[in-house]
C-alpha cells in the first residue's frame, strides 16, 4: 500500500472541504494511504515570499522535514501548496550552500532538511501510483458526453524545469486524466494562461479580468465545466464568477469542479459525501449529464 | 570561445542590491528583448505594470520609483515570463528579490502586514476558523492535526521576520 | 674533436653599453673562465665587420662554441646562426644574450652592480654553451596534393586556389551535389547576386576575357586540371602526420552515370515521391531526382532509401542513354595528401524545440532557409510566396530574429548574419511584391559589414516595418487558420498581435550535420558550440594547432560571403605554404623520451596540446612513449609532466638549465637578495626586454632566465635554485588563459602552489617563490615585479639553507 503525508495547506481546510473530502475519498478508494501529519504549517505561499524569499523556503523546508521524518513523500492537493514546496525541494537538493544557510535556521527548530523525499501533487500520485490503466478500471460511472475545459492553473507547471511536472508549453497529463474518465477534454484560447487568482484581494480589478477572459474562452469552446487543480483557481472561477457577472454584466453559467470532484463522481461515490454545496455556482448541469445519462 | 563572466552592475549600486539579493542574481543579463512582457498577463490588461520596464528601471538605478510603486505589486507570479526568457533571467523571483527589498525598506502594501500577522500568529496564512474545524466530522473529515506554532516562529524568529514585522507595526 | 672551445663576442652599441658596464672588468673575467679560448668586442655582431669576425674564426677552426652579447636578439641569433653554419659549425651550438636590454639599461643607475650581473649572465652563456649539442635540421616528405572537405562556397574557393597553385586538389562532399548553403540560399547580400558566385579559376581555362568571377557550372570549375571531385562521399578515417596523411573515403553510389542527359524522363515515370527536404518539403521529389540544376554534377541521383531497385526499375527502361546502374556498389577509396582543409560549414538550428513558436506544427511557420527556396526562381513555387498551408499567396509577412541565437537556453551567441538575411530577403519580397506588409521583430539590428547599413536603410524605405520586440508565441485562429504573433513592441510601451500569413524564423546557425565525428576522425578539437576551433581567432583564423589541417568558412563561425571568400583564400595559403618545397623543414629542438625510465603512464600523451606523443608497445604488457619529431613545438610541456624525468626537450635540458642556473646564481655583486626569473621564451621573456628597451629600472639582483615555456619546468627545479644561491624565485609566464603553448602557464601556477607547500613544510617561506603573468607590453609590470621580489626577499632576510645536500630543514 503506498502511503503519503498529506499536506492540506490553510486554503482548503478553511474553505474548500468538497476539495479535501474528494481527494482522500478518490485517494483511498483507488489504494492510497494518506497520513496526516502534525505541527504543519502554513507552505508559505507567494505572500509570505514577496515579504521574505529565506524565510518562505525555511518554512517549507521545514514541512519537508516533517515528512523525511516520517519517511514519508508528501503529497500536496493545491497547486500553490506544491510549487512552493516542490521548489524549495528542488533548490536546497541542487544548491549546497542554500541547503546550509536553510539549515542553519532549521536547526532553532531543531530540524535538518535532508533532501531525501520527495513533493508530489495530488495529479502525479495518480499517474505514478494508481496508472491510467488502473484507473479507468475503476471507474464506475464514465463521464461520457461531458466537455470538460482543462485548467492547469501556472503553478502546477511553472516555473518547469525545477518542478518538472509536465512539458510546460503542451502539457498533457490532466487531460489524459480527465479523458480516462470518459470525459472530452476541449481545448480553448489561451489554455495555459493564469486566471487572476492571485491579485484577488490586493488588485480585484486585474483578477476579475483575468477571470473574465478564461471564463469567456472556456464558454466559447462549449465547455460544460472547467476542472481546476487548485483552490486559488476554483475561487477566482467560482465565486470570481459571481463577481465578475456583476461587474461585467455576463452570465456564463460554467460550474467549476475540482479534478478530485470529477474522479470522485466517476469512481461512484455519493455526491452527497462530496461537500458540493461548497460551490457558489451551481453544478446542476454537471451532475445532470452524468447521473441523467447513466438510467 | 572564451568563457563570457557575468559581471555584478558596477555602476549602479541599487542593481548590486538586487543582484545580492536571493532570486535576484539573474536581473542583469537582460537584454530588453521583452519576451517577458508579452508573455505577461497583467501587462496585457494594465499599463501600470511591465516586467520589462520593472527591469529596465531597476538597472537604470531608480530605486525609489521601483521600491515605492504599486508597479511590483501587481505581478500574478504566473511565472510565465521566467519560462519564456532567452537570457534565463529569474524574472518572478528577481519581482519577489524586489518586493523584499521594497518591504525592508517599508514599502509595503497594506494586505501583506495582514498575512505577516497571520503567519506569525496562526502559522497559517488563512485561519481555518473554529467553525470549519468543527464542521468536519459531520462532513466526515478526520480531525484536523495542530498547526506547528511554535516551531515556525522560532523559523521566523531566525529570519528576522518578527522583527521585520514588528518595525513595520511601530512605524505604521 | 672532444675539446670544447668557446668564442665570446661582446656589442658595445656604439660605445654606449661601455659607458655603463666596465667592458675591461667583464673582458677580463671572461678570459679566465675555462675553456673560453676567444673573446672579441665590437660595436655589434650579427653583420659586417662583427660577423666577419665570427666567421673567421669559426672556419679558422679556433672556436667551435658562439658566445654572443649583442642586440636585437631574433634578427642575430637568425643571421649568426645562418653564417656560422656556413662557416661550417652546427648552428645550434651559438648562445645569446642581451646585455643592453638585460643589463645595461635596467641598471644604469647601479653600473657596478650592473658589470657584475653582466658577468654571471656571460657565465651563464658560456656554461650553457659548453653543454649545447649539434642538431640537425629535419626534414619531412610533403606530398604535392590536398585534400578538401565541404563543397560549398568556401571549399570550393580554396579547391580553385590550391589547384591555381600547381597541387593536385581533391574536393569531398557529402552531397550528391556541390553548392552547399549558397546553392538553396539562392541570392547572397551585400551584392543580392547569385549565392554560387565563386572567384573563376586563373589556370588552363582557356577564356579571352577572363573575369572575376562565375557561377559554378560556367566557371569550368569541374575541368580545372588536376582538381578531382568526389561527391556523395564522406571521410571515413584519417591517418598519418601533416604532409602524408592516408585518407579514406566512402564513395556512395549514384547509381547513375556520365551518359545523363538531364531529360528527366526517369523521374515522369518514378512511382516513389517524397516529400522534398531540399525545397523545404514544399514540394516532393522522386527517389531519382536533381536538386537544382546549375551547380555540379550535372547527373542525377537515386535515393537509395526509398527507391525500389529492381523490383520497379522504371527509369532504367526509359533512359535514353542507358545512364542508369542500380547496381553500383559503394567504393573505398584511399588518398595520399599533404594537407587538408575543412570546409563543411553550418546549417540552421532545429526551430522545433521552441515551442510556442510551433514550427514544425503550423505548416505556415518557415525558416529563412525554406523562404530562400521560395524567392529562388529555380524554387518549388517558382519564385511565388505562398502559404504552405494552402497554397495561397502571402502577403502579410512576420520575420522574428534571433530564434535560437542569443539565447541561453539553447544557443548563447548571436550567429551574425540572420539580421542581415532577413533583411535581404524582405527587400527583395518587397521589391517584387510592393503591397507585400513585412513586419520584422528584432531584439537589435546588427548589420555590420560593408554596405549592411544600407539595406536596413532601404528596407525602412520601402515601408518595411520594424517592431523592437522579441514575440512569445505563434499563435493560430481556428477559424480563419491565420497566424497571431504576440509581442510587445517595447518602444511604443505597446503590445501588438500581428496578424501573418506567413511567419519567418531567422534560426541560430549550428554546426553542420556530422561536424562531431568528423573533428575526431581528424583529430581537431571543437569549441564550446560544436564548432570547429581555430588556432588563434585573431591572428590564425584558418589554421588549427595541427600543422597540415586548416579551416575556412562556416565551419568555424557562421559567416556572410565576403568573409568566406577571405577564409577560403587564406586556408588555401597556408595548405599550400609548407607543401610547395615538397618537404617540411623542422629544426631539432624537440622533445626525446628516454625510453629505459618511461613507466608507460600514459600522462604524456594527454598533456601534449600538439598530439605529438603516442604510446607504442615493446613488449607484451610494456608501452613507451614516442615523440614525433614533426608535431613537437619544442614547448617541453611533457619534460614538466613526466613524474619520473624521463622526457629531455633538446636544447633546454635539465643539465644545460641547471647550469646556466648556478652560473647566474654564482656572482652577486650587489648587497641585496639573488633572485632567480625563470622566463618563458614568448610573453614572459617579451615582457623582460619591453622593460628593459623602456629603461624601466629595477635591481641587478634579480637574474633571467630564459626557458621554451614556464610548463617545461619541474618542482625540483624551483628548489635546485634556491639550493643554488637564489634567495627568491619568479616564474614569469603569459596570462594564464593565454599561454602560446596552450597549457603551460597554467601547469606552472599549479606547480607554484604545490612548490610553496613544499617549501613551508621544509620551513622556507613560501612567499620566496611567485608566480607572474604578464604580455609584452606590460614590462612595467614586470619592473614592478623585480623590485617588489627584492623588497619582500630583503625583508624575509637570508635564506641559510644547510650545508651538504639536504634543502633546506627536514621535518
Amino acid at each position: 500500500m503506498t502511503s503519503y503525508a498529506l499536506f492540506l495547506g490553510c486554503t482548503i481546510p478553511a474553505r474548500q472541504p468538497n476539495y479535501e473530502l474528494s481527494a482522500r475519498k478518490t485517494l483511498t478508494k483507488l489504494g492510497i494511504e494518506l497520513v496526516d501529519l502534525a505541527n504543519m504549517t502554513c507552505c508559505a505561499p507567494p505572500p509570505v515570499q514577496s515579504i521574505d524569499f529565506e524565510t518562505s523556503l525555511a518554512i517549507a523546508a521545514y514541512n519537508i522535514c516533517l515528512a523525511e521524518e516520517a519517511d514519508l513523500n508528501l503529497l500536496t492537493l493545491c497547486s500553490g501548496c506544491f510549487e512552493s514546496l516542490a521548489m524549495t525541494n528542488a533548490m536546497l537538493k541542487a544548491d549546497e550552500e542554500l541547503k546550509a544557510k536553510i539549515n542553519k535556521i532549521l536547526s532553532q527548530a531543531g530540524k535538518e532538511f535532508q533532501g531525501s523525499k520527495e513533493v508530489k501533487h495530488f495529479l502525479q500520485v495518480l499517474i505514478d501510483d494508481v496508472g491510467l490503466e488502473r484507473l479507468k478500471q475503476s471507474v464506475s460511472k464514465p463521464l461520457s458526453s461531458l466537455k470538460v475545459a482543462a485548467f492547469y492553473g501556472c503553478h502546477a507547471l511553472r516555473p518547469s524545469e525545477l518542478l518538472k511536472l509536465d512539458d510546460p508549453e503542451r502539457p498533457r497529463i490532466l487531460e489524459n486524466l480527465i479523458e480516462t474518465l470518459g470525459a472530452e477534454s476541449v481545448e480553448y484560447r489561451n489554455k495555459l494562461k493564469c486566471c487572476g487568482g492571485l491579485l484577488r484581494g490586493s488588485s480585484d480589478e486585474l483578477a476579475l479580468e483575468l477571470a473574465r477572459e478564461k471564463l469567456a474562452n472556456t464558454s466559447k469552446a462549449d465547455a460544460d465545466c472547467i476542472a481546476t487543480l487548485c483552490p486559488f483557481c476554483f475561487v477566482a472561477l467560482d465565486i470570481g464568477q459571481i463577481q465578475v457577472r456583476a461587474k461585467f454584466n455576463e452570465n456564463y453559467d460554467i460550474p467549476v469542479l475540482h479534478y478530485s470532484e470529477l474522479l470522485a463522481l466517476a469512481l461512484g461515490i455519493d455526491p452527497k459525501e462530496l461537500a458540493l454545496q461548497t460551490h457558489k455556482i451551481k453544478i446542476d448541469r454537471v451532475l445532470n449529464k452524468i447521473f441523467l445519462q447513466q438510467s | 570561445m572564451e568563457q563570457v563572466k557575468e559581471k555584478k552592475a558596477t555602476n549602479s549600486a541599487f542593481s548590486s542590491l538586487v543582484t545580492d539579493r536571493l532570486g535576484g542574481e539573474t536581473i542583469t543579463l537582460c537584454y530588453q528583448c521583452g519576451t517577458c512582457a508579452s508573455s505577461c498577463p497583467v501587462a496585457k490588461i494594465t499599463p501600470d505594470f511591465n516586467p520589462r520596464e520593472v527591469i529596465k528601471l531597476s538597472l537604470l538605478g531608480a530605486e525609489e520609483e521601483v521600491l515605492s510603486g504599486d508597479s511590483i505589486w501587481l505581478c500574478c507570479s504566473c511565472y510565465n515570463c521566467q519560462e519564456r526568457c532567452p537570457q534565463k533571467i529569474e524574472i518572478a523571483d528577481v519581482i519577489y528579490a524586489l518586493r523584499n527589498i521594497a518591504f525592508e525598506k517599508g514599502y509595503i502594501p497594506n494586505i501583506y502586514y495582514q498575512f505577516a500577522s497571520a503567519i506569525i500568529n496562526d502559522g497559517r496564512i488563512v485561519k481555518v476558523s473554529k467553525f470549519a474545524e468543527n464542521k468536519r466530522p459531520t462532513l466526515g473529515l478526520p480531525p484536523l492535526q495542530p498547526t506547528g506554532v511554535e516551531p515556525l516562529r522560532k523559523i521566523l524568529s531566525a529570519t528576522g521576520f518578527s522583527k521585520m514585522q514588528k518595525k513595520k507595526e511601530e512605524s505604521s | 674533436m672532444n675539446e670544447v672551445k668557446v668564442g665570446v663576442f661582446l656589442a658595445d652599441s656604439g660605445k654606449q653599453l661601455s659607458k655603463i658596464l666596465d667592458f675591461e672588468a667583464i673582458i677580463e673575467y671572461v678570459k679566465n673562465v675555462s675553456n673560453v679560448v676567444f673573446v672579441a668586442r665590437g660595436n655589434e655582431f650579427w653583420q659586417g665587420e662583427g660577423l666577419r669576425t665570427i666567421v673567421d674564426t669559426v672556419k679558422d677552426g679556433k672556436i667551435n662554441r658562439v658566445v654572443v652579447a649583442g642586440t636585437l636578439p631574433k634578427l642575430s641569433e637568425v643571421k649568426i646562426a645562418q653564417a656560422i653554419e656556413n662557416a661550417g659549425l652546427n648552428p645550434y651550438l651559438m648562445e645569446f644574450i642581451d646585455l643592453k636590454d638585460h643589463c645595461a639599461w635596467p641598471h644604469r643607475e647601479t653600473p657596478s652592480e650592473a658589470t657584475e650581473k653582466a658577468k654571471a649572465m656571460l657565465l651563464g652563456a658560456i656554461e650553457r654553451s659548453k653543454l649545447l649539442e649539434p642538431l640537425e635540421k629535419l626534414e619531412f616528405p610533403a606530398l604535392k596534393s590536398t585534400l578538401v572537405i565541404g563543397g560549398g562556397i568556401a571549399g570550393m574557393q580554396t579547391a580553385v586556389d590550391l589547384a591555381d597553385l600547381g597541387f593536385e586538389v581533391n574536393l569531398v562532399e557529402k552531397a550528391p551535389f556541390l553548392g552547399g548553403l549558397a546553392a538553396r540560399a539562392g541570392r547572397f547580400f551585400p551584392t543580392d547576386d547569385c549565392a554560387i558566385c565563386i572567384q573563376s579559376p586563373a589556370s588552363d581555362v582557356k577564356t579571352i576575357t577572363h573575369t572575376s568571377r562565375k557561377c559554378v557550372y560556367r566557371s569550368g570549375f569541374s575541368e580545372i586540371p588536376k582538381l578531382d571531385i568526389l561527391t556523395n562521399s564522406k571521410i571515413v578515417a584519417v591517418e598519418g602526420v601533416s604532409g602524408n596523411y592516408k585518407v579514406t573515403i566512402e564513395k556512395k553510389p549514384r547509381y547513375v552515370n556520365e551518359k545523363c542527359v538531364r531529360c528527366d524522363l526517369c523521374t515522369t515515370v518514378c512511382p516513389i515521391e517524397v516529400p522534398d527536404e531540399y525545397n523545404a518539403k514544399l514540394k516532393t521529389r522522386n527517389a531519382i531526382y536533381m536538386d537544382i540544376p546549375n551547380v555540379h554534377p550535372p547527373v542525377y541521383v537515386i535515393d537509395d532509401i526509398v527507391c525500389k531497385f529492381h523490383e520497379c526499375a522504371r527509369c532504367v527502361e526509359v533512359c535514353p542513354t542507358k545512364a542508369i546502374e542500380l547496381d553500383q556498389k559503394s567504393e573505398q577509396i584511399t588518398l595520399t595528401v599533404g594537407s587538408i582543409v575543412v570546409a563543411t560549414g553550418f546549417e540552421e538550428f532545429d526551430s522545433s524545440v521552441i515551442k510556442e513558436y510551433h514550427y514544425g506544427d503550423y505548416p505556415d511557420v518557415i525558416t529563412n532557409l525554406e523562404l530562400a527556396r521560395m524567392i529562388d526562381g529555380f524554387g518549388p513555387t517558382g519564385g511565388v510566396i505562398i502559404r504552405p498551408s494552402d497554397c495561397k499567396p502571402a502577403k502579410k509577412i512576420v520575420f522574428i530574429q534571433c530564434v535560437g541565437s542569443r539565447d541561453r537556453r539553447y544557443k548563447p551567441y548571436c550567429s551574425s548574419i540572420c539580421c542581415m538575411i532577413s533583411l535581404k530577403h524582405a527587400t527583395l519580397i518587397k521589391s517584387a511584391y510592393p503591397d507585400a506588409d513585412i513586419s520584422v521583430c528584432y531584439i537589435d539590428v546588427r548589420t555590420t559589414g560593408r554596405e549592411h547599413e544600407y539595406y536596413y536603410e532601404r528596407a525602412r524605405e520601402m515601408g518595411i516595418k520594424f517592431v523592437k520586440g522579441r514575440p512569445t508565441e505563434i499563435s493560430r485562429d481556428p477559424e480563419t487558420n491565420r497566424l497571431i504573433v504576440d509581442v510587445e513592441d517595447a518602444l511604443l510601451h505597446r503590445f501588438l498581435e500581428l496578424d501573418a500569413d506567413l511567419v519567418v524564423l531567422a534560426p541560430a546557425m549550428v554546426p553542420a550535420e556530422g561536424t562531431k565525428e568528423l573533428a575526431e576522425i581528424l583529430g581537431i578539437e571543437l569549441d564550446e558550440d560544436g564548432f570547429f576551433k581555430e588556432y588563434n581567432a585573431k591572428l590564425r583564423p584558418t589554421e588549427t594547432k595541427l600543422r597540415g589541417m586548416y579551416l575556412c568558412g562556416g565551419a568555424t563561425f557562421p559567416k556572410d560571403a565576403p568573409t568566406t571568400s577571405l577564409q577560403a583564400h587564406s586556408a588555401a595559403v597556408k595548405a599550400a605554404k609548407f607543401l610547395t618545397a615538397g618537404k617540411i623543414v623542422k629544426d631539432q629542438k624537440t622533445a626525446v623520451v628516454n625510453e629505459e625510465y618511461c613507466g608507460d603512464c600514459e600522462f604524456c600523451p594527454v598533456t601534449c596540446p600538439y598530439g605529438a606523443i603516442t604510446l607504442v608497445p615493446t613488449t607484451e604488457d610494456h608501452f613507451v612513449a614516442k615523440i614525433s619529431d614533426l608535431l613537437c613545438e619544442g614547448c617541453g610541456i611533457c619534460v614538466g609532466t613526466c613524474p619520473l624525468n624521463a622526457i629531455e626537450l633538446r636544447h633546454s635540458r635539465p643539465s644545460q638549465m641547471r647550469a646556466q642556473m648556478e652560473a647566474l646564481m654564482s656572482i652577486n655583486g650587489t648587497s641585496k637578495p639573488l633572485v632567480l626569473a625563470l622566463c618563458c621564451s614568448e610573453c614572459g621573456h617579451a615582457a623582460v626586454d619591453s622593460s628593459g628597451m623602456a629603461m624601466m629600472q629595477y635591481p641587478a639582483n634579480v637574474r633571467i632566465m630564459k626557458v621554451p615555456c614556464t610548463g617545461i619546468l619541474q618542482i625540483h627545479q624551483f628548489l635546485e635554485a634556491f639550493k643554488a644561491g637564489a634567495q627568491g624565485v619568479m616564474i614569469v609566464g603569459c596570462k594564464s588563459d593565454g599561454c602560446h603553448y596552450e597549457v603551460g602557464v597554467q601547469k606552472a601556477e599549479k606547480k607554484v602552489k604545490l612548490a610553496k607547500l613544499l617549501l613551508k613544510e621544509y620551513g622556507i617561506a613560501p612567499e620566496r617563490l611567485e608566480m607572474f603573468n604578464m604580455v609584452f607590453i606590460e614590462g612595467d609590470k614586470f619592473a614592478e615585479a623585480a623590485r617588489m621580489m627584492t623588497e619582500r626577499l630583503a625583508k624575509l632576510g637570508s635564506l641559510q639553507l644547510m650545508e651538504g645536500s639536504q634543502e633546506g630543514e627536514v621535518n
